[in-house]
């Protein structure tokens, strides 16, 4: 089996399709097609090796010090751990919390405020930052065009080991596509593999009644932009949504989050500034901030009893995908 | 110095292996970044440091027809690279045309797909980091009536979306000269530029957008 689908593999490779149903790159039983454009960039494993390198390799920094994974750490579902808001080169800090990475294939804007529009630029906003990588794209090409491994590398996945900022953007979209979390207790259990406990039962009934309109499955998240009734900080002064737009309709909008992994993505929301699950339960039922932008949805508030909470947590619980989070594929790469 | 052919009678037809020439220039001078400080009509004084600017989708029409589109037509021009600034076309030598047609910028299916080679390279300094979208037209340099830092101005103009999109439709009528030269004649957009009180554009905005219809229509065919 694992021959016929490397022979498949390549098939396609020489042929320049897409194949997406092959072993980096599959779409869950039951899940919606994926928005990213893979016939503009077909999936190979040269592709996704070189992408992980890359995804791994502080080189993309301007003082080589800060790669991707040290704001996006697998074992923290891609996102930062024990930090509300992001620190890039120099100990300079961000003013948001690094997002999870995961099933991002089905991902139609990138960014808490959807600044960006496509998997394969999304690379550029944290390489270029002052406050994350602080490098130049050109300068980027530059190093890894004279490190010893990337230009067999880029040949090896593109054919040219003349590296070109497209090849490269292109390649940690490739690591990052493979980045599927799809394995989680609540996915055995719509798959009929597994049941819910009766905890677990009541509390996907809470999250039903009470989350599942923002939070959609399978994703959990519609992937529109809200305003959930955050006070503002005014040390951040940050508008979210708005700042793209420039519509005053857009304040205080930021894109609502996947729950996947939400075990191990704390701190929650887009500044972090809550670091438990009990933070955000209170939130909701209590700490709302009416306003003109807030969400329609939210003007009542979330009450929960307490047992209610317990249920909910045993739910989101079911959500952790340790296959994802543990995946040596994922990693590190050894050979480094 | 530009050699021009002037052809006897009616609309021309082009060979393979033409070029299409675009010039920058200032009351009929070119320009060249860095060197020259140019005079504004109102006693300032200005330089540019910096000029490029994306042509792309190039067509040739005939009495209001397409006749002759040019493929994968993205080029990025840079007045500082003088082999940027000509653009080799191959029309076939029966192709016959009286206006030339192009857009100022990248159109919005373009910017959203993703990453891009070539002069679309996002390695080439006409794409923005922090949110999505070309830099269409890039613009900087220093001038007296500048009162920002330094006397610089510095407008990046650019945005995709609606109601801030900025790529421009050039159309112009040739006369019947080859290769096809096309100037960008800055001479009004300079002058009517207030530096004093909006120098620079950085983003996607109305003053982005107003910025590039105004480029859109310093484009002129230069005469032989």
């Amino acid at each position: 089996m694992k021959r016929f689908w490397a022979v498949i593999a390549g098939v396609s490779t020489l042929l320049g399709f897409s194949r997406l149903d092959g072993p980096a790159f599959e779409i869950p039983k039951n899940w919606p097609k994926p928005c990213y454009d893979f016939s503009r960039n077909p999936v190979s494993p040269d592709k996704v090796a070189l992408g992980r390198a890359l995804f791994h390799d502080p080189i993309l920094s301007r003082d080589n010090t800060i790669s991707c994974s040290s704001c996006h750490s697998q074992y923290n579902a891609f996102t930062h751990v024990d930090h509300a808001l992001s620190h890039g080169i120099g100990d300079s800090i961000g003013i948001r919390n690094s997002p999870a990475l995961m099933n991002l294939a089905w991902q139609t804007s990138f960014m808490w405020d959807g600044a960006i529009n496509h998997l394969d630029v999304q690379s550029l906003a944290p390489i270029t930052h002052p406050d994350e990588m602080g490098e130049d794209m050109t300068h980027v090409v530059t190093k890894l065009q004279g490190a010893a491994r990337y230009p067999k590398m880029f040949l090896k996945a593109f054919g040219d080991s003349v590296i070109t900022g497209e090849h490269t953007l292109k390649a940690i979209s490739q690591f990052m596509l493979t980045l599927v979390s799809a394995q989680s207790r609540y996915d055995s259990v719509m798959r009929k593999e597994a049941v819910f406990t009766r905890q677990e039962m009541r509390g996907y009934k809470v999250f039903k009644a009470n989350c599942a309109t923002c939070h959609k499955e399978p994703l959990f998240t519609n992937q529109a932009f809200e305003n959930n009734g955050l006070p503002g900080d005014s040390t951040l002064m940050d508008l979210g949504r708005m700042r793209v737009t420039h519509n005053p309709a857009d304040s205080l909008k930021f894109k609502v989050p996947t729950l996947r992994n939400i075990e191990f993505s704390y701190p929650y929301m887009h500044d972090g500034r809550f670091k438990r699950l009990s933070d955000v339960y209170q939130h909701y039922s209590e700490g709302i901030q009416a306003s003109r932008t807030l969400s329609p949805v939210l003007r009542r508030p979330i009450a929960l009893s307490s047992e209610a909470r317990v249920d909910l947590t045993a739910f989101l619980l079911t959500l952790t995908d340790k296959r994802f989070l543990f995946n040596p594929n994922f990693s590190y790469p050894k050979e480094n | 110095m530009i050699i021009v052919w002037q052809c006897t009678h009616g609309a021309l037809a082009a060979t393979q292996g033409d070029t299409l020439r675009f010039r920058n220039s200032f009351k009929g001078q070119a320009i060249f970044p860095g060197a020259t400080w140019l005079h504004l009509d109102s006693g300032d004084s200005l330089q540019i440091e910096t000029l490029r600017y994306y042509i792309s989708a190039i067509q040739l029409h005939k009495g209001g027809q397409v006749v002759w589109t040019e493929a994968n037509s993205y080029h990025l021009l840079d007045a500082g690279a003088e082999t940027s600034m000509q653009i080799p076309i191959s029309v076939p030598p029966d192709v016959v045309y009286d206006q030339i047609i192009f857009q100022l910028g990248i159109d919005s299916a373009t910017n959203v797909a993703g990453a891009l080679g070539g002069d679309l390279d996002p390695t080439k300094g006409m794409y923005w980091t922090w949110q999505s979208g070309y830099i269409n037209f890039k613009l900087e340099g220093m001038s007296s009536r500048s009162t920002a830092r330094n006397r610089e101005y510095q407008f990046h103009l650019g945005g995709y979306q609606a109601p801030f999109l900025s790529m421009q439709l050039v159309s112009l009528p040739i006369l019947p000269t080859r290769p096809i030269q096309v100037s960008l004649e800055l001479e009004r957009f300079l002058n009517e530029l207030d530096l004093s009180s909006l120098n620079h554009v950085m983003s996607p905005s109305a003053k982005a957008v107003a910025l590039s219809r105004s480029l859109a229509n310093s484009f002129i065919i230069q005469a032989p």
